[in-house]
């Protein structure tokens, strides 16, 4: 494939096309009617289904390789958003359960070759869920129900704020007078606190002074993924105005969710300018194993296969970082899934699908085990605990183990 | 209307999640969001898995009379796959399965809803050494409606039209029933359409009217090690044309011989319309580029073949460099997806056009697409040059020789903003008065035509090749459910 023709911009995943004079520059974040020029470019060519210029051309698109009508390809959306915008359509309950199906994972973009579509599809994808969100219509009820539990216990799997740290251990060193915090984030806490404690212990051994807050609250993301955006900056305020009270100034994380939140959507989208330096965790270890900070020594004999997260790879644009991390484990064999990087296959559970769309979740789920499977890894890892809780829920294999980064680089250590 | 009994009878036989008659997932089946041609009305959308769901799906059509519409991506530039008189859109994508690869006779077998991304999927990963004639279309787009309906591919000067690739058939009548069409009626093998009488013509350029295609063999080529790419470029089509027309007359492995205009160039650099030159001529900027692809065996065939072509250029004073290096001659930011045409510069097709060809930002396009003689290759650029000129828009030459330089398409390209009714009505004008245009030249016929195209050819056409026709239809379809409103409407 032609990469030359897109960069990646700083700070975000979202590419541009380069290789187009004059094109429309808009903003993003906006509304409906600033884009209202551009849904119409579409065609519903079917580019945005496939790998474009790939070897194997595979699929990219789970939601609409679920639920297979035009409509739930990203080609189908732009000219419903058209057809609601040009008023052919009206809003429905059916219309926004189209525009709710889908993880938001980006790969359609990615494919797109009209610059403008290619560069802000990913913009009205959004404000089609914020639209919902005002007429009603959204979002899916098993979005109310966690949102509201966000609201009032500060997390969306229906535990009690009070359990959140339950995790911790004695063994690891915080720092109380710190301005380093680690973000630990509502997977880690709550589901998948292997990760936590992974990163804690790596932070610990690397003598980081570093804090975890108790106040630390859901970074919000599953609340602006469904639509729900002012809901979503009172998440972000509160977390913002926490972390400055206590004088934090980076934060590490270790949720591909939470970190794109803090670093891309709270200054971007809701004009938090914290000020903090937001560092996932594979950077921070990259960075201090080539200072000669870190050593990893423990060999693993592991081979594996690495699954780009959407929030960290599409959103973020961070997908060689983890691998170069990996690589740097001794006796770890790295094999990558015909989908990787910007074609990776979305695991199925963003966007707020794993909650209201549970077929296609598991779907997606499924169909990236199988790709891995067919690796011959004996692991699928990532570098986001929601992707890794989605893929140990859906394992059924024997001879497949999930796993985070850090708990391997925690193994290495 | 389709009622509720008929939806209980479609849902048994390809389950509930495969039907729908939402009016969110009907709206995308109305139109091809393509071109200026009039909306249709889809009713109910159906996605068959097997042939034997389409059977099922056709015969209960034909109980009820209801219209069906064999349908891939809907997108051929003519409307041929809208709705006309509404009844039920048969999606065929999940037929999308290579379902054999024969390297000895080289050919594939697939179904009847596969894409050119799938098609070009599969062979690249599980048949490197051979190669489809593939469209310089997207790749969501149908393979066999590009087959049916006389597409041509980057392999056409080897192989002519799709058509022409197309080695056997398996095809539900409008009746329901299943029939084999090829060597493949007699054996396991798909290798030709010989020696049999060839009905896959009862099926080829009927636009769906006539039967719907649930697999077919086509013609694969061998992937030859040395190949090159060159494009030429003169400043006027008038210049360059001539040694094009020798070109096609000199083998030297020539598998796909091309040329556009500057209008057309710019549609690959992907510039808006506020941004293109509307008359480059009048500008003095060059106009005619040509793409010449040659592959060979061996190195030193290869060579000398690339000497030969080379030698020709030259004769008309031109000097062809490979497109990789005049690739290089264009800024970055105006290399659009010129790149991603052929292996040489990193790309393969298919090709995301339009977005592009369209001048992307007003979303529509259509064209005057012909079969030719080669000898109106350049009268056709004239007459459609100013007729696009006269409406204020860019003119958008294509002209690409076929099967050994046997014949040629000749095509012109209209963008328009298909927000904008007014601009739909204008092009729909223009792309008329081209047609018009055009068709002083005796042999502009138009492939994939819209129906104003087809009523046009009715009138004039041989008679008794006209009444054929509609016996042809009248007889495969007795109840005008295929694709009605399409093509030439049957015998009663």
């Amino acid at each position: 494939m032609v990469q030359e023709s897109r960069k990646y911009l700083k700070g975000k995943g979202i590419t541009k096309l380069i290789n187009v004079a004059n094109q429309i520059m808009l903003k993003n974040y906006q509304n409906l009617d600033q884009y209202k020029d551009i849904f119409y470019q579409c065609g519903k060519c079917g580019n945005c289904r496939t790998a474009y210029q790939e070897n194997g051309w595979p699929r990219v698109c789970p939601s609409g390789e679920y639920g297979k009508f035009e409509a739930y390809y990203l080609g189908g959306k732009n000219l419903l958003t058209w057809g609601l915008n040009s008023g052919k359509l009206e809003w429905t309950e059916n219309l926004a359960r189209i525009f709710y199906q889908c993880s938001v994972c980006h790969a359609c973009l990615q494919q797109c070759n009209i610059p403008e579509i290619h560069n802000y599809a990913g913009e009205w994808l959004m404000a089609m869920r914020e639209e919902a969100v005002k007429k009603g219509f959204g979002p899916m009820k098993e979005h109310t129900l966690y949102t509201d539990h966000i609201l009032n216990e500060y997390n969306p799997y229906l535990e009690k704020h009070e359990k959140r740290l339950n995790w911790l251990t004695k063994d690891i060193n915080l720092d109380p007078s710190g301005d380093i915090a680690y973000f630990v984030g509502c997977t880690s806490s709550y589901r998948e606190q292997t990760v936590a404690l992974a990163t804690a212990e790596i932070l610990s051994s690397m003598h980081l002074k570093f804090k975890i807050l108790k106040e630390e609250h859901c970074c919000g993301s599953p609340v602006f993924m469904t639509g729900q955006a002012e809901k979503a900056k009172e998440i972000a305020e509160n977390n913002v105005n926490t972390f400055s009270e206590e004088g934090i100034k980076k934060i590490i994380t270790s949720c591909a969710g939470c970190y794109r939140m803090w670093k891309e959507v709270y200054p971007n989208k809701f004009k938090l300018n914290h000020g903090m330096e937001i560092v996932h965790l594979p950077e921070l270890l990259i960075t201090e194993i080539k200072n000669g900070k870190i050593d990893l020594n423990h060999s693993l004999d592991m081979k594996i296969t690495y699954h780009d997260p959407c929030h960290l790879g599409r959103h973020m644009g961070m997908y060689e970082i983890p691998r170069e991390l990996l690589k740097k484990i001794p006796g770890i064999e790295l094999v990558e899934m015909e989908r990787n990087r910007e074609n990776a296959w979305c695991c199925g559970s963003g966007g707020g699908v794993r909650s209201a769309f549970k077929g296609l979740s598991e779907s997606a789920a499924n169909e990236r085990i199988q790709e891995a499977l067919e690796t011959g890894a004996d692991a699928i890892v990532s570098s986001c605990p929601f992707c890794l809780n989605q893929f140990k829920s859906n394992i059924k294999q024997e001879d497949l183990k999930a796993y985070d980064i850090s708990e391997l680089i925690n193994k290495s250590f | 209307m389709i009622s509720s009994e008929i939806i209980t009878k479609l849902e048994t036989i390809v389950g509930e999640r495969y039907v729908s008659d939402e009016p969110e997932i009907q709206y995308l089946y109305h139109y091809d969001f393509i071109s200026a041609e009039p909306e249709g009305k889809c009713d109910i959308v159906i996605m068959p898995g097997t042939a034997e769901e389409v059977q099922n799906i056709v015969k209960i059509a034909n109980n009820f009379k209801i219209p069906i519409v064999p349908w891939v991506s809907g997108i051929n530039f003519g409307g041929i796959a809208t709705p006309r008189k509404g009844g039920i859109v048969i999606d065929m994508r999940r037929l999308n399965k290579v379902l054999e690869v024969n390297e000895d006779d080289m050919y594939a077998v697939v179904e009847g809803g596969i894409t050119w991304a799938d098609l070009k999927g599969y062979l690249n990963k599980h048949h490197p050494d051979f190669q489809a004639g593939i469209t310089w279309s997207p790749p969501g787009t149908g393979v066999i409606p590009s087959h049916l309906c006389y597409g041509m591919f980057n392999l056409g000067m080897l192989g002519g039209t799709g058509a022409e690739f197309i080695n056997g058939l398996e095809v539900v009548l409008g009746s329901g029933e299943l029939v084999k069409i090829g060597s493949c009626s007699l054996s396991s093998y798909w290798y030709g359409r010989q020696p049999l009488p060839d009905l896959s013509g009862l099926f080829i350029g009927f636009e769906g009217t006539t039967g719907i295609i649930t697999k077919m063999a086509i013609k694969l080529w061998p992937k030859l090690p040395f190949r090159t790419d060159y494009l030429p470029i003169a400043q006027t089509v008038e210049e360059g044309a001539p040694m094009m027309l020798k070109l096609a007359k000199a083998g030297l492995g020539i598998i796909d011989l091309l040329f556009i205009n500057l209008g057309w160039a710019q549609s690959l650099m992907c510039l808006d319309q506020a941004n293109v030159a509307n008359d480059p001529v009048e500008l003095g900027l060059p106009d005619f580029l040509g793409l010449i692809t040659t592959q060979a065996y061996t190195e030193k065939q290869h060579e000398a073949q690339c000497e030969a072509i080379i030698d020709i250029c030259k004769e008309f004073n031109l000097d062809p460099l490979t497109l990789k290096e005049q690739m290089k001659s264009f800024p970055e930011n105006m290399q659009g997806i010129m790149g991603h045409l052929t292996p040489s510069t990193g790309g393969q097709a298919p090709v995301q056009f339009w977005g592009c060809w369209n001048f992307s930002r007003g979303g529509g396009g259509e064209w005057v697409g012909s079969y030719n003689t080669t000898r109106n290759v350049v009268k056709y650029y004239q007459l459609s040059r100013d007729v696009s000129l006269k409406y204020g828009k860019p003119p958008q030459y294509y002209c690409r020789f076929m099967f050994g330089g046997h014949y040629c398409v000749t095509r012109t390209n209209i963008n328009f903003n298909k927000n904008n009714p007014e601009e739909i009505l204008n092009a729909r004008k223009c792309l008329k008065e081209i047609h018009d245009a055009v068709q002083q030249l005796e042999g502009s016929i138009m492939y994939k035509p819209p129906l104003w195209a087809v009523n046009y050819y009715n009138d004039k056409m041989d008679r008794n090749m006209y009444q054929l026709i509609k016996r042809v239809k009248g007889l495969l379809d007795p109840n005008n459910i295929m694709n009605p409103g399409q093509g030439i409407e049957g015998e009663k």
